[in-house]
């Protein structure tokens, strides 16, 4: 700084001064002139846009200038926000032409306020082929806030923990079954142990011993029974099944069965030549029929010949006066 | 200040202290109001005028122009690079952007600018004026019309033009840092934008920067034409008045914009 030329010496001459001044002012201003356009740009200056109003209870998280996206793409931004009369807030939102169409007449929109982060406004379209939203159309906005259930949990944690604290003080019901276990933990310790504690006393437990005898005593019974039983069941099989040089009851049985399939095969026989008899028996009583019918019209020819005989001997009687006795005696 | 004679009590120092406060302050307000009204008055655009105003404006901005740039475009990657990278490992990233230019093109860059246009530019220009003034070789009128006008145009000048200059290649490299080079992110960068600039944050952001090209032009420029005469000593008050105006500033549009 010590050098620095004194300030009336001419400053060193610039080439081509008047241009570069020129140049210069043109650039700062082209600069500042760029950076307005572009922030009018970014702004949605120059954008055309329809006005679409959110009604909400609760504005508390919007800001004017904050989005509005379909399916996390910003599409429109908040504009103004209103109180109506009625103690609503009416939330002006500019939604771009070119993006309009995702709005539909049925569409659905969300007020929601995180925990971290802001709140955002978010359209949802169900049905894209219902009539697109007119233009200042208001809309209810449903409103989710995962701060304001932040209250409602510390009210259920409070209490619960009231309830624990209930639990767990001295004289509630925990600290009773714990004393009920503790006794009950003692008693299985004591002298009569658990069968104490399932019997319900001393006195009831010192049977149990006694009871476990007789069942012993009883199985002891049982088990004589049971060989007595094998025995006689071995003598059974002995006597059936034969042993040794015994051949037991059973080829006995075998052969009297044998015996029987043949009387059973010899009666079938009898009954077959029973049948033929009976066959030669129907012919005879056949050949009877046919000669009892004979027999009739034999015996027609012999009343016949009888009632002429007696017309005979009526005429004879007539005629013979000897002989009164008129009976007539049959062939 | 060997000229000064010594303060015989508290209250008697502190009552010159006071003073010298007061009429440099005074000092600057008569700078800025004596700049402005010979800006609007016709004699002083004659040709020689403008021709010398040129001049200044060219020496001042031109040599710092491209340097100031990459410097900006350097910090702005590095400082943009470690945003992502730190709100990536905690899970932020839809807000990294925003950090980024709210931290760089709102706060540090018009900053950055000032500073950097008093550094090589109107500090200089001020204990040139100083030392001028010690060899008595302009004073009164002439020294302000002649000397002290282009300088005070050309460090507004060069504040502004480096303020915009470096917030748009802060932005550019904000962008490159965050989508990298391609054009895929402009529309979401585009809006992310437009919802940072709301109309009070632009205008707070406006004055700002046009309150930081004054601090910076005026306040040297006072001090070397009326300050005491010696070359370090011109700029110290000077100096320290300038980054408590420059402070005051930026307290006052961080209070405009987020409270």
């Amino acid at each position: 700084m010590v050098h620095e030329p004194p300030t009336d010496a001419p400053l060193p001459p610039v080439a081509h001064l008047r241009l570069k001044a020129l140049a210069l002012l043109l650039f700062t201003a082209a600069l500042i002139v760029g950076s307005v356009l572009y922030l009018l740009y970014a702004r949605g200056a120059f954008e055309a846009t329809q006005r679409l109003v959110l009604v909400t209870d609760d504005s508390e998280g919007v800001s004017v200038g904050m989005d509005m996206t379909f399916s996390g793409f910003p599409i429109g931004r908040v504009r103004t926000i209103d109180l109506a009369d009625d103690g609503s807030v009416h939330i002006a939102v500019d939604v771009a032409r070119r993006e309009a169409h995702w709005l539909r007449e049925t569409s659905v929109f969300t007020l929601v306020r995180g925990l971290v982060g802001g709140t955002t406004i978010k359209a949802y379209s169900g049905v894209l082929s219902d009539p697109p939203l007119a233009d200042g159309a208001e809309r209810p906005v449903i409103r989710g806030d995962a701060g304001a259930e932040i209250p409602q949990i510390l009210a259920s944690a409070r209490q619960l923990l009231d309830n624990l604290n209930l639990i767990t003080a001295q004289g509630s019901e925990l600290a009773a079954a714990l004393t009920q276990v503790r006794t009950l933990a003692e008693r299985l310790n004591g002298p009569g142990g658990a069968m104490a504690v399932l019997m319900g006393g001393d006195a009831q437990a010192k049977q149990i011993p006694a009871l476990l005898e007789q069942a012993t005593r009883l199985l002891s019974e049982s088990r004589a029974l049971m060989a007595r039983l094998d025995a006689m069941g071995a003598k059974a099989d002995r006597q059936l099944f034969g042993q040794g040089a015994d051949a037991g009851l059973l080829p006995e049985v075998r052969a009297s069965v044998a015996q029987v399939s043949g009387l059973l095969q010899e009666a079938h026989q009898t009954l077959t030549r029973v049948d033929a008899v009976l066959a030669e028996a129907q012919a005879v009583g056949r050949n009877a029929r046919e000669a009892t019918t004979d027999l009739g019209a034999l015996r027609a020819d012999v009343e016949a010949s009888v009632r002429k005989v007696e017309g005979l001997l009526n005429d004879i009687n007539r005629k013979w006066p000897f002989a009164r006795d008129t009976e007539l005696k049959l062939p | 200040m060997n000229a000064l004679p010594v303060p015989t009590s508290l209250l008697e120092r502190f009552w010159r202290a006071a003073r010298r406060w007061a009429v440099a302050w005074w000092r600057i307000l008569d700078l800025g109001t004596v700049v402005l009204v010979l800006l609007l008055s016709p004699s002083s655009w004659h040709r020689a005028q403008r021709s010398r105003m040129a001049r200044q404006i060219v020496a001042d901005t031109l040599p710092i122009l491209l340097g100031f740039t990459v410097l900006v475009a350097l910090l702005s990657l590095v400082l943009t690079r470690i945003v992502v990278v730190t709100a990536q490992s905690y899970g932020l990233t839809r807000y990294a952007l925003e950090m980024v230019v709210r931290v760089l093109v709102l706060e540090l860059i018009p900053l950055t600018a000032a500073l950097f246009v008093a550094m090589r530019a109107t500090i200089p220009g001020g204990m040139q004026l100083a030392q001028a003034r010690q060899r008595g070789q302009r004073v009164g009128a002439d020294a302000v019309r002649l000397d002290a006008v282009p300088r005070v145009v050309a460090g507004v000048y060069a504040s502004v033009t480096l303020a915009a200059l470096s917030c748009a290649v802060a932005l550019v490299m904000a962008y490159i840092g965050v989508y990298g080079a391609n054009l895929a992110g402009l529309g979401g960068y585009t809006r992310v934008f437009g919802q940072i600039f709301t109309p009070q944050i632009t205008l707070v952001f406006a004055l700002k920067t046009l309150f930081f090209s004054l601090a910076v032009a005026l306040i040297p420029v006072a001090g070397g034409l009326h300050g005491p005469w010696g070359g370090a000593a011109a700029g110290t008050g000077a100096l320290a008045r300038m980054f408590a105006v420059l402070l005051l500033i930026e307290v006052v549009s961080l209070m405009g914009n987020y409270y």
